[in-house]
């Protein structure tokens, strides 16, 4: 697909998601904007970080760093534009006072400028240290800036600042209110760190950034000017982090130190590359685009502190038994079950790992509420649905990787599932409750069919119908 | 005339240890040179200071003239210097075609008047994967090859530079005998199209075959340069390798 081909059907589905969070939030599901906007902004956070830790192999810890820093330009900016009189003065301030109020777009520009200057100073600094190091060094600079900020007055320092946000906003006809416009800003932030990061991939910067990390010294003899390549990496992956982090003062309404440069943000733009996968840009999407609607949905079923324990969990499962994340998995296993093209079978086949997937991590979390919150009933049912969601995160990955045991542990996962399902409605409890009926009842079907069987037996040959 | 690759004076230290000590070596245009050594002796580390890939405490490396100096090792293999190395480093993730895509993108389509179209450039990568052998394996991986095929791989992407200088550091170790003549096959037709080669060898009839002229190393120092028939009788030289 050419790169405006790309854009095109990006900014197609963005204008879809766009006008269907608009009709929910509008039909009594306002949070919807609020879960949306933090999803998305993880979104810009991953592919950012993606840009230099799995194009360029540079493991940055300091995405906070530069996410606050894009959170207290606009804050200062803000402040400044309250009135800019006080302090600004000489014929400077004849130029700049008349720009005052700033437009969100452009204090989201500027944010995305400081943050990718401090990208660039870093990278001058650090990124002659390589592995453990370079990451030592990101880690310092993130505490380094957070201690500045803290001690920077003007932006209310350790206290913290709170920020009016406006009323509503116009869009061409569309009247929006401030939390639906700033979630159609992150939108289209989103599509814009998905197509750059999509056009490095297929460019001659995408073949130098990969040579990088495989090794810098055969790089260097193969004539890329590595230090420049990897600088271009941290200003653009500091940049975005910073065009990422400026909506976080309107949207939240008020910013300190410690939440902005909180560790929530380093730790979760590293896991959802590695989990969806480093080596395209569908990774940190399909990484982001998980694990935040999980976290937001641990959150308001669970508790908001289990956030990072599910992080952590999927990440140490992912490292061990799957460090080429889920795009990797897929790629791998496209690899060995249909060599040639993709065919029906592997395509049903993923997503049946994919439903599988899914359905055990939600099985897992619905189950810990259950056993926290229900009867004793409800509670016995918790505790049957949580091994009913191990088995099938297990047997999702049998599937993938082609284990002979995939599909008996899937059908057995599948019908453990349809097990918890049926009490579920008996008990009069759950919801969506024929989904996870009728699709495992398809996927129980389908993974007792020849041509699955054979495939599992090692004959990776389409069996002729 | 001035040669191609002008060494004078080399010096280079590792902490208290003198890797090489003064070293001299001129290199003519379109010449085939040797280059011996027990090891140890600093082969290795001549070839990384000529390239760039460390830089030399004393002494100057000129190439067609222009002082090297200081200049990063990405920028040689602009001005046509290229090197394999001698343990196989190839781009892990990417396929053997894109491990040569690399060079092609950054040094030869840079150079004015080059622009290629995407299949151009695909089409030239398979075309040095022939040349080592290894076109059938274009959409493979690198930890798919043999130690043999990464060292052909090795080559094939020094060549993928277009250098005029091509310094081949122990290309042909764990070869076999036949593949070992392809290979010296391979650097001949190469040297005829105008390529100066220097050939970092252990295998003595693989040197002695394809050099015009041979340097030996010893300890950081040049004790021979001449013709491989002189050499062989150098006495100074069989003591270093004999250990008289």
């Amino acid at each position: 697909m050419r790169s405006a081909t790309f854009l095109s059907a990006a900014l197609a589905v963005a204008a879809a998601v766009f006008a269907l969070a608009l009709l929910a939030a509008r039909n009594d599901y306002g949070y919807l904007m609020f879960a949306g906007f933090v999803v998305l902004q993880y979104v810009v956070l991953a592919t950012a970080w993606n840009i230099l830790g799995g194009y360029c192999g540079y493991v940055n810890f300091g995405t906070s760093a530069f996410f606050a820093m894009g959170a207290y330009t606009v804050v200062a900016l803000h402040k400044l534009g309250g009135n800019p009189g006080r302090y600004l003065s000489g014929t400077l301030a004849e130029f700049l006072i008349p720009l005052f109020p700033l437009s969100m777009p452009s204090m989201i520009l500027a944010g995305g400028v400081v943050s990718g200057i401090v990208g660039l100073g870093m990278g001058y600094l650090t990124l002659r240290l390589r592995g453990v190091f370079f990451a030592i060094a990101t880690l310092a600079l993130a505490v380094v800036l957070q201690t500045l900020v803290i001690n920077w007055d003007f932006v209310d320092g350790s206290r913290g600042v709170s920020i009016i946000r406006p009323g509503r906003v116009s869009v061409g006809p569309v009247s929006l209110s401030y939390i639906e416009y700033l979630f159609l800003l992150m939108l289209v932030l989103a599509v814009l760190a998905l197509w750059i990061a999509r056009l490095i991939e297929r460019s001659r910067l995408g073949f130098g950034f990969a040579s990088i990390r495989d090794d810098e010294l055969a790089a260097e003899a193969s004539g890329v000017p590595t230090l420049r390549l990897k600088l271009i990496a941290t200003t653009l992956s500091g940049a975005l982090m910073g065009m990422a982090g400026a909506p976080l003062p309107y949207y939240a309404g008020y910013v300190e130190p410690s939440a902005t440069f909180g560790l929530p943000y380093a730790v979760n733009s590293i896991a959802m590359p590695m989990i969806g996968g480093t080596t395209t840009w569908a990774g940190p999407l399909i990484g982001a685009v998980l694990l935040g609607t999980l976290q937001q949905i641990a959150t308001v079923t669970i508790s908001s502190v289990v956030n990072l324990l599910i992080v952590g969990l999927l990440l140490v499962v992912f490292v061990i038994a799957a460090p080429v994340g889920i795009v990797g998995l897929i790629q791998e296993f496209l690899r060995a079950a249909a060599p040639t093209r993709a065919n029906l079978r592997s395509i049903a086949l993923i997503a049946i790992a994919s439903y599988c997937f899914i359905a055990g991590i939600l099985g897992i979390i619905f189950s810990v509420q259950a056993i926290q919150a229900g009867s004793a009933a409800v509670a016995w049912l918790g505790v049957f649905g949580l091994s009913a969601g191990a088995l099938c995160l297990a047997a999702s990955y049998g599937l993938l990787k082609l284990q002979a045991w995939g599909p008996s542990l899937a059908t057995v996962a599948f019908v453990s599932a349809v097990l918890v399902a049926l009490a579920q409605i008996w008990l009069g409890g759950g919801f969506f409750q024929a989904i996870p009926i009728v699709v495992p009842a398809i996927a129980i079907w389908y993974l007792q069919t020849r041509d699955v069987k054979l495939l599992y037996r090692g004959c990776t040959q389409p069996v002729a119908a | 005339m001035t040669p191609m690759l002008q060494v004078k004076g080399l010096c280079k230290r590792f902490g208290g240890f003198v890797a090489l000590e003064g070293i001299d070596l001129d290199v003519g245009k379109g010449e085939r040179l040797g280059l011996i050594g027990p090891n140890g002796s600093g082969k290795s580390t001549l070839v990384n200071c000529i390239c760039g890939t460390l830089h030399n405490e004393a002494g100057s490396v000129r190439f067609n003239g222009r002082p090297l100096d200081g200049m990063p090792a990405h920028k040689r293999t602009h001005l046509g210097l290229a090197r394999s190395f001698q343990l196989p480093r190839p781009f892990a993730s990417l396929s053997l075609l894109d491990n040569l895509r690399v060079p092609l993108l950054y040094t030869v389509d840079r150079r004015p008047a080059a622009g290629r179209s995407a299949r151009d450039l695909e089409g030239r990568c398979l075309e040095l994967l022939g040349l080592v052998g290894l076109e059938t394996q274009a959409r493979r991986w690198p930890r798919d090859l043999t130690q043999v095929e990464m060292r052909k791989l090795e080559l094939a992407r020094a060549m993928a530079a277009e250098p005029t200088l091509l310094i081949a550091d122990e290309v042909m170790a764990g070869l076999s005998h036949s593949e070992v003549e392809e290979i010296i096959a391979l650097l001949l037709r190469l040297n005829g199209q105008g390529i100066t080669i220097i050939l970092i060898e252990h295998i003595m009839s693989a040197v002695m075959s394809f050099s015009q002229r041979i340097a030996v190393l010893v300890s950081g120092r040049k004790i021979a340069d001449g013709k491989p028939g002189d050499i062989v009788n150098d006495p100074e030289v069989v003591r270093a390798y004999l250990g008289q």
